[in-house]
């Protein structure tokens, strides 16, 4: 045992040596200017008398970037209004379920991120604040917000949420593996007929080290509800008491969606050894692949040497069509500050925050009239992903037992690639599978 | 003089649970409170969203009706069970028994096989995946092309294996103090009767570890039946519910599901703790009774 503690502090000690060689003095600075905003908003706020009214906001913390970036308009919003005081409590680990808890034990935040995939069972359960006469004795319209997005948090005609940011699929498509072949570069006008014989003619599987697959199909549920829409079909029926997944629509769009990999032109992430297929498209091993706005900032980071462009995805034989993704605010039904919550929220959603966060590049805003702004001109790739909005895109939900319905579809599509399973029989099961689940 | 000797015995008595109260508070609170709150969850539709609401047993019968549980997470629990704890019984009395032998590096080995069992079974779980990826090190030695934890025939033996190589070091540690507890002249008895070391081994070592064994089979079977943590971290159930065992149907019911069913996940919790309960208390009968029978 003494021995091992010899050994163990011998290494330690090599450890600590090798990393104070290793670290570069850059990254260290970066970190001194985050702690030096979050000093300035702490001093600001004790300076303020006690009459404060306090609201908590809570959400995930999915980058220190975007973290910095809500900082910030929380900063600016208590300069603006000294009498609300913002405590920002972030969870990080499992949202939904601390969430949860909290609600059960009455403890929830005042405002707080609510997922488009589960945000109906909230306000169901009266748990979420209908914002409605908020809204109009603060003048806000539900005109200025995209009108999908708005559809996405209604329910009995009220609105339970303003998306604070939003996604949509757009296909992405390697420049240099389309100059490879030769091939032209993909535009908004492409059809499933496009799609299948450029993704023939990209894929190149000669380099056993390295093969490149035209189009990559994962088996996953926030991917191929799109080609759904696209054949003219649906997941579920409009008022989500039954699923049409086993529609020949939907039959179709997984017999295309496989097609892919059965005429070896496409793969699974998992074929190639990665669990995202964002990281192979940077690797150059997936030609094309559908992912939000949130690829743009990973392949900048991760791959910066990738040339790539975005496009609307292909239409299919009943036009286009896309899924939309997206987070808002919500405002808890038991808050003591409705109004100041409001008031946080409407700062958070105005149109100068929702230009600051289209302009930080992570997310795109909610606002209608930020179509028009200079940042979507010139970044093209941004646009693609924000008009897909417009073009047939439907929200990222299921109903009740949503849960189930991704489950029972990614495993409908695992069923198809592992086992050979004929596609409508896969679908018609996925389909009985989740109506048993509605019991 | 009587008097006196209650009297102490009462302030030591205080004493006594004052000592143990820090403990006592904390396991009352978190264990025992808890464990009746879920029993009484159990007979409720809780959502978390709404107060939990009387459901009598509304939720057993939705356990017994659910498909999942019946075609994926019994059979795949009772399976893991079957083929986990006797191999890893088995290697630890292996292993326990080569490092009862006068070995050189002994210490050494001893420290190499503990190692896993004080790692966090996220770390083991995470270097598994990788070892196990399509371009891992397994199938770089091997040179085959699998990949195994995507795959609904081979995820389950991965986690299985990474399972038995875990817990076999706290197990043997078992065994080895169970082995040193030996006294020696039984041994130095059967030597002069004859006896060979395959038959020391298997007519006086073996019979004498029975309490032990019965240890090891009882602990590694409630282990087995309540594993979860491994199958959290590498596969998620997945992949075709493959890996989906009755702790992770508690807690995809329980936590992952878009509508939470925290009654019907208590009622499985309720059903497995009892299941629990049958196959320990048959295993008990079955090594007692064979004791008393070699005994005679």
């Amino acid at each position: 045992m003494k021995s091992l503690f010899k050994l163990m502090s011998v290494l330690l000690a090599v450890t600590m040596l090798l990393t104070a060689c290793g670290t570069p003095a850059t990254p260290e600075k970066v970190v001194e200017t985050i702690k030096e905003t979050v000093t300035v908003k702490e001093t600001q706020i004790v300076e303020v008398p006690a009459q404060q009214t306090v609201v908590r906001l809570s959400g995930w913390a999915s980058s220190p970037s975007e973290t910095a970036l809500l900082q910030s308009l929380l900063y600016q919003f208590s300069v603006e209004n000294p009498d609300i005081l913002v405590k920002y409590e972030p969870i990080t680990g499992d949202y939904k379920q601390a969430l949860l808890t909290s609600i059960a034990s009455g403890t929830e935040p005042d405002i707080y991120y609510v997922d488009i995939f589960w945000w109906l069972e909230l306000a169901t359960n009266d748990v979420l604040l209908p914002l409605d006469d908020l809204m109009s004795a603060s003048g806000v319209k539900r005109e200025d917000f995209i009108p999908s997005l708005v559809d996405a948090f209604t329910y009995n005609d009220k609105l339970y949420g303003i998306a604070k940011d939003f996604n949509t699929l757009g296909m992405f498509y390697n420049k240099d593996l389309f100059d490879k072949a030769g091939l032209d570069y993909p535009t908004d006008d492409w059809t499933w007929d496009d799609l299948k014989a450029a993704a023939a003619q990209l894929t190149d599987t000669s380099d056993a080290n390295k093969p490149v697959y035209g189009f990559c199909t994962p088996p996953d549920p926030g991917r191929f509800p799109a080609f759904v829409f696209q054949n003219g079909g649906s997941v579920m029926t409009d008022d989500f008491s039954d699923t049409t997944l086993d529609s020949d629509a939907a039959i179709g769009a997984a017999e295309f969606y496989t097609s892919f990999r059965a005429e070896g032109s496409g793969a699974l992430p998992s074929d190639l050894g990665e669990g995202w297929q964002g990281t192979l498209f940077g690797k150059g091993q997936c030609a094309m692949v559908y992912e939000g706005g949130w690829l743009i900032p990973y392949l900048r980071d991760q791959f910066p040497g990738t040339k790539y462009g975005v496009v609307m995805p292909p239409a299919g034989p009943a036009g286009e069509g896309n899924l939309i993704f997206t987070v808002a605010w919500g405002i808890s039904a038991n808050t003591k500050n409705p109004d100041a919550a409001w008031r946080v929220v409407n700062f958070l959603t105005s149109e100068a925050s929702q230009k600051t966060v289209l302009e930080s590049g992570f997310a795109l805003p909610s606002r209608q009239s930020l179509q028009d702004s200079d940042y979507l001109k010139n970044n093209a790739n941004s646009a693609a992903i924000f008009n897909g909005s417009f073009n047939g895109a439907h929200p990222f939900f299921w109903g009740s037992v949503g849960s189930d319905v991704n489950d029972q579809m990614g495993k409908a599509l695992e069923r198809i690639f592992k086992e050979n399973q004929p596609v409508a029989d896969a679908m018609k099961q996925a389909a009985e599978a989740v109506r048993s689940a509605m019991k | 003089m009587a008097v006196s000797i209650s009297r102490r015995k009462i302030s030591e008595a205080i004493n006594g649970y004052l000592f143990v109260s820090p403990w006592l508070i904390i396991f009352t609170i978190f264990s025992i409170v808890s464990l009746l709150y879920a029993v009484y969850l159990s007979f409720t539709s809780y959502n978390l969203l709404k107060p939990p609401q009387w459901w009598g047993l509304d939720g057993y019968r939705r356990v017994f009706d659910d498909d999942l549980f019946l075609t994926k997470a019994l059979p795949n629990t009772f399976k893991y069970v079957i083929i986990v704890v006797p191999l890893q019984t088995i290697l630890s009395l292996v292993l326990a028994f080569a490092m009862d032998q006068k070995l050189r590096f002994r210490r050494l080995f001893r420290t190499v096989f503990y190692l896993p069992s004080v790692t966090s079974s996220v770390v083991i779980s995470l270097i598994f995946i990788w070892i196990f990826a399509p371009q891992g090190i397994f199938n770089q030695i091997t040179r085959l092309s699998i990949n195994w934890l995507d795959d609904p025939r081979t995820a389950f033996y991965v986690i299985m294996g990474m399972n038995i190589f875990t817990t076999s070091g706290t197990l043997m540690l078992i065994f080895l103090a169970g082995l040193q507890d030996i006294s020696p002249s039984i041994y130095e008895a059967a030597q002069i009767d004859g006896a060979n070391a395959v038959q020391t081994f298997f007519y006086i070592t073996i019979p004498m570890l029975r309490p032990v064994i019965f240890f090891v089979v009882t602990v590694g079977v409630i282990g087995c039946f309540q594993v979860f943590d491994q199958i959290f971290v590498m596969t998620a159930g997945g992949p075709l519910d493959s890996t989906t065992t009755i702790t992770y149907l508690i807690y995809k019911w329980a936590f992952r599901d878009t509508t939470i069913k925290m009654g019907q996940a208590s009622a499985l919790a309720v059903v497995l703790t009892l299941i629990i309960l049958a196959v320990t208390v048959l295993q008990r009968r079955m090594i007692e009774g064979s004791g008393s029978m070699a005994e005679r």
